[in-house]
């Protein structure tokens, strides 16, 4: 996923000669492409992450379409009040990409790890916010970002070089990534980010719906009627649930005026900063996420015997 | 530019009746701003009085937002904003608030949070250089808002990049919210502090009309630097009973306080 930002830096560029990136002394090679062909595309505001989003707001306020980049515990955590009142409150077309979110940063702990961002953002008004899972919707989000008149997060998580989607996708809509074998089945993993990959393995297994989320603001609504014949789901974020993708489809349901299903089941983030060094699985492993953690879960709650105290 | 005259006097009759009729604070540090912003509109800025949006105007960004009721007055001497504006200041469903709102014409920013309208200005004054464009920044800032560290951080990028466009105008008035600003968190020597940062900086009396005009004259710096002035101002200034009494930081103005006021400033 990841690897396709220095092509979409470019082709903005190319394209719009008013297009800048902004970084706060992040993210090494991605833009060497970019200050190759463009050398003052790229500005390095120094290590001043705050100030770095009112002088894109600046910059916005002057005709330019700039778009920051940060690592996600501080672009947007660390600069949450300068993105309320600095960017959405003047709904400006800024874009905000948050990199290595979830816990990505394994080694380096809690300053750099990020499971809050999402549950930050969406109570900020005209803010859209983002959660690809691969290359495809990446390319969709961004593109969609890029033509919109209010600011926009993209919340890149933990990359895997392979993509879920086989080829592009045509927006951000929540999409079908596994149908169910048998249409007897009333199992739905609905993912989001770096978590549809697992969740996906295992529907394809197990023969059941998983649904990919790409764009949690605006409210994905059109998950409802896809869940509409689910008797329980099963919901996978690097995020916390609570405020996350797993909260958003509760407050759907609710304001779909159904509460059906009712077995929602969380599989996030849990409610604690990861305590010991390791690598991404194991910093996952912390809060019961790792893949065989997610796969084991994922087969309890698919014979409805998930025990509450296994719960994220 | 304007044939508005931006009496000092007038200003400020403005601004103690917005505060009386708004029941609201901040009347001392608006009270420190209005020779600064009679100097920006009665000559230094490039402006448009007909249009406050005009594509070419100077941008005056007031990043310390509680001192807004000195530009509206400014505003209504330009005929941006009308008496009935004036008269029914804060009155519910009205447009002006209690602080700099980017949605008023004439207001560039939304700036009540302190330390954001500086990144702001500066990031403009980034655009308009990138544009080689002629416009120039103004940004007003309070010396308690120095304390915040976004402004350093954006003078760092203002001075390393040179943005000679940029004019930086604290409203030294010596006091914050809690107190001296000396006693809160020392600022002083402001100046050098400005200077070490790359600023080409200069320090007048603040409610000096020409010296201000002077101050605020625009050379060419060969070094390209942004500018600074330090006007060392009084808060609640005009107001015998207001000067350099941060209780009007927080007082409302009655009919009583409002008349012996009013009655100083003519």
């Amino acid at each position: 996923m990841r690897q396709i930002l220095p092509s979409l830096f470019l082709e903005a560029a190319d394209s719009d000669e008013r297009f800048l990136v902004l970084s706060g002394d992040h993210g090494y090679e991605l833009f060497d492409a970019l200050r190759s062909r463009y050398p003052d595309r790229l500005v390095n505001v120094g290590v001043s992450e705050q100030s770095m989003v009112g002088i894109a707001a600046g910059l916005c306020r002057t005709g330019f379409h700039p778009c920051i980049y940060g690592l996600a515990a501080f672009v947007p955590m660390r600069v949450l009040e300068q993105v309320k009142i600095d960017l959405c409150y003047g709904s400006l077309p800024v874009i905000v990409l948050g990199d290595g979110a979830g816990l990505t940063y394994s080694v380096l702990g809690a300053s750099h790890q990020c499971g809050e961002d999402v549950a930050c953002l969406r109570p900020l008004p005209n803010i859209a916010i983002y959660s690809p899972c691969d290359a495809h919707e990446f390319r969709a989000c961004w593109s969609e970002a890029r033509g919109g008149s209010h600011p926009s997060y993209l919340r890149i998580g933990k990359d895997h070089p392979d993509d879920i989607h086989s080829g592009p996708v045509s927006g951000t809509s929540p999409i079908v990534v596994s149908e169910a074998a048998h249409a007897s089945s009333r199992s739905v993993i609905v993912a989001t980010g770096a978590m549809v990959r697992v969740g996906l393995r295992f529907a394809h297994e197990h023969g059941i719906r998983c649904i990919s989320v790409p764009r949690l603001k605006p409210a994905p609504v059109s998950l409802i009627p896809l869940l509409a014949d689910a008797q329980r789901v099963a919901v996978l974020e690097e995020h916390v649930s609570a405020g996350g993708l797993w909260s958003l489809v509760l407050e759907m349901l609710q304001s779909a005026g159904t509460m059906q299903p009712s077995n929602i089941e969380p599989i996030g983030l849990r409610d604690s900063f990861t305590q010991t060094a390791g690598d991404h699985q194991h910093a996952l492993s912390e809060h019961g996420l790792a893949d065989g953690q997610v796969a084991n879960r994922l087969t309890q709650w698919l014979q409805g015997s998930l025990r509450t105290d296994d719960r994220g | 530019m304007s044939d508005a005259a931006f009496d000092p006097g007038i200003l400020r009759r403005h601004i103690l009746s917005m505060a009386h009729r708004g029941r609201l604070a901040h009347v001392g540090c608006a009270l420190s701003l209005v020779e600064i912003c009679a100097a920006l509109f009665g000559g230094v800025m490039r402006y448009d009085r007909f249009d406050p949006l005009a594509p070419e105007r100077d941008l005056l960004v007031l990043s310390k937002g509680h001192g807004v009721m000195a530009l509206y007055a400014c505003f209504r001497e330009l005929g941006w904003v009308g008496d009935e504006d004036l008269r029914n200041y804060l009155v519910n469903g009205t447009r002006l608030r209690g602080v700099s709102e980017a949605n008023v014409p004439g207001c560039e920013v939304s700036s009540g949070s302190l330390g954001h309208g500086l990144p702001v200005a500066v990031g403009m004054a980034f655009g308009l250089l990138r544009l080689q464009s002629q416009r120039r920044v103004w940004c007003i800032v309070g010396d308690g808002e120095m304390n915040e560290g976004t402004m350093w951080e954006a003078m760092l990028f203002a001075a390393h990049h040179r943005l000679a466009n940029l004019t930086v105008i604290v409203d030294a008035n010596g006091f914050q919210a809690m107190g001296h600003t000396e006693e809160v968190l020392r600022l002083e020597p402001l100046v050098s502090k400005f200077t070490a940062f790359g600023f080409d900086t200069v320090e007048c009396d603040g409610h000096d009309m020409s010296a201000l005009a002077a101050a605020l004259d625009y050379g060419e710096d060969e070094q390209h630097r942004p500018r600074a002035l330090i006007a060392r101002t009084v808060k609640g200034c005009g107001v015998s009973f207001m000067a350099a009494d941060n209780r009007w930081h927080y007082a409302r103005l009655n009919d009583t306080t409002l008349a012996a006021a009013l009655e100083e400033i003519r």
